[in-house]
């Protein structure tokens, strides 16, 4: 008799729609739906998405005060790298000590963000930024390096530029 | 008139239910499967051979793209029998950061595993529920380790950095609410009519057949025989933790179901005391600058939310990189018991023997 009830009124179909039918109020009826719990509202083309701080991008050289690159040519990083997308050609500039790198190649659709560079990097002069839209239209885009205006490894990917959080 | 004969069709690669390449051949006399047989390789990379030709420090990256769906804990097991064969011991704060993400990972896999498992026998709203819970696990691991599917979580001898500032608040946060999310996709599913009509029953998997096919995880689990490597054979923190080891006997995909849901809550209540009982210290032991193996080879099997993963490697003393590597993939193993479980069952239930599997392509092919 208690199983035929259950079975007439269909109490577990009206359980599952009060859930969902909870969720739909409390976002139909606040005017404020980023107040709403659970809601998940992003506006993210328009404005720019927010990442961890250690989130892991594409890498960049850095500079020092001068306007030097940072990197010595010890190799490190393109040593430790798991599917070598980097290679660097050592050289001489007058005036530093130490060694310059005249190539700094980065072949980005290869690599796979895993920061195993910048962990062996004994100078800190290379980072991992927090652009995350690499997306480019020619295969060449993707090779990076030190010489050039659109694609080099100072400043960030010009697609997705713009929505990148600062901070 | 009327021709009686078997039809042989294909269910895959590309199906949609299939989670990723697997191809099914399947041969049926009306709706009734007579004959099933997976077919596996569509995503082969040669992981293992690849491993071998790398450092012990760079074939890391490798495990996280094995099973995508629970990097981190195929890293545990990876940075753990690597350990055991360089012989390096792991601070205990490490260890617990590492068990705490790992409890969260699984959190991560089950969900995405419920979301679409529900998706693909019809009850469409688990998914979206399931899939916002997991977004903050995701952000969790980006938090931690910067990277949110492909963690490279630890490293040999403990983790790369301690834990970010803030962190602790998520994990609250994250713990506050769950209990609640969990209740919710309950009262979706566990009482419906539909749902249930779909899976008690369905694509049964005997202790007995389970335990001949080295079936492992919560499919194990389901038939009543509770075998869980974090109690059997305890790793990371997972001795210092209390929790209990969820079984049913029914064996069914309700069983199942059941299994990995309470699985969902345990994992919450270990994240708990690893939070709580959170030790100070360093992060990482002292490691030689160059990473050579100690002894020749080592098995480490730890418990992946699919089952048992375990890494077999054979290193000669003093040399770089492993001379031979071998994974015991969860998936893999698990997938054997499909024909067992799908012959002589409709070819509706394929889906539901396949989603209640649990499998990952990229594990299974490597």
């Amino acid at each position: 008799m208690n199983k035929f009830l259950r079975t007439l009124i269909p109490t577990d179909i009206a359980k599952g729609l009060s859930v969902t039918g909870k969720h739909f109020g409390q976002v139909f009826f606040t005017a404020n739906r980023r107040k709403v719990p659970f809601h998940i509202v992003g506006e993210y083309p328009e404005v720019p998405a927010k990442v961890q701080p250690r989130y892991r991008g594409r890498l960049t050289l850095l500079k020092d005060e001068q306007g030097e690159i940072k990197c010595v040519c010890c190799l490190a990083c393109e040593k430790i790298c798991p599917t070598q997308v980097i290679t660097i050609e050592k050289g001489k500039m007058e005036g530093r000590k130490m060694p310059f790198p005249v190539r700094y190649d980065f072949e980005m659709e290869r690599c796979i963000f895993c920061e195993f560079c910048v962990e062996s990097c004994g100078f800190d002069s290379i980072i991992l930024n927090h652009q995350f839209e690499l997306a480019a239209y020619n295969r060449e885009d993707f090779s990076l390096g030190t010489k050039g205006t659109a694609q080099n490894m100072f400043e960030l990917s010009p697609v997705g530029k713009y929505s990148v959080a600062e901070d | 008139m009327f021709k009686n004969e078997e039809m042989e069709i294909n269910l895959g690669p590309q199906h949609p239910s299939t989670h990723g390449v697997l191809r099914v051949k399947l041969r049926l006399d009306g709706e009734t499967v007579t004959h099933c047989r997976p077919m596996i390789g569509y995503l082969h990379r040669g992981v293992e051979k690849i491993c071998e030709n790398q450092s012990f420090f760079q074939g890391q990256v490798w495990t996280d793209r094995m099973d995508y769906c629970s990097a981190v804990a195929n890293n545990l097991g990876w940075a753990e029998a690597n350990e055991k064969l360089l012989g390096i011991t792991v601070p205990r704060r490490a260890q617990y950061i590492r068990t705490l993400l790992n409890e969260f990972n699984r959190i991560a896999s089950h969900l995405i595993w419920l979301g679409t498992h529900a998706m693909d026998i019809g009850a469409l709203t688990v998914f979206l529920y399931a899939f916002r819970e997991r977004e903050d696990v995701l952000d969790i691991n980006e938090a931690f380790c910067g990277s949110r599917l492909t963690t490279t979580a630890f490293r040999i001898g403990g983790l790369r950095e301690d834990l970010p500032p803030g962190f602790e608040k998520m994990v609250r946060k994250f713990l506050a609410k769950f209990s609640d999310c969990l209740d919710e996709y309950e009262a979706l599913l566990t009482e419906n009519r539909i749902w249930k009509k779909r899976t008690i029953g369905v694509a049964k998997l005997s202790a007995e057949d389970a335990i001949a096919l080295g079936v492992t995880g919560p499919m194990l689990r389901a038939a009543g025989v509770a075998y869980d490597i974090r109690k059997a054979f305890p790793y990371a923190a997972y001795a210092e933790m209390d929790f209990e080891v969820p079984t049913r006997t029914e064996a069914d995909t309700y069983a199942r179901y059941e299994v990995r849901m309470a699985e969902m809550r345990q994992s919450a209540r270990i994240i708990q005391q690893c939070m709580d009982g959170m030790p100070e210290g360093p992060v990482m032991a002292k490691l030689p600058k160059i990473l050579r193996s100690e002894v020749n080879e080592v098995y480490h099997a730890t418990e992946s939310p699919k089952g048992e993963i375990g890494y077999y490697l054979v290193g000669e003393k003093g040399s770089l990189n492993p001379y031979r590597f071998h994974v015991r993939a969860p998936g893999f193993i698990n997938l054997q018991s499909l024909p067992k479980m799908a012959e002589g069952g409709l070819i509706a239930d394929v889906v539901a023997a396949i989603g209640s599997l649990d499998i990952v392509l990229g594990e299974i092919d490597r």
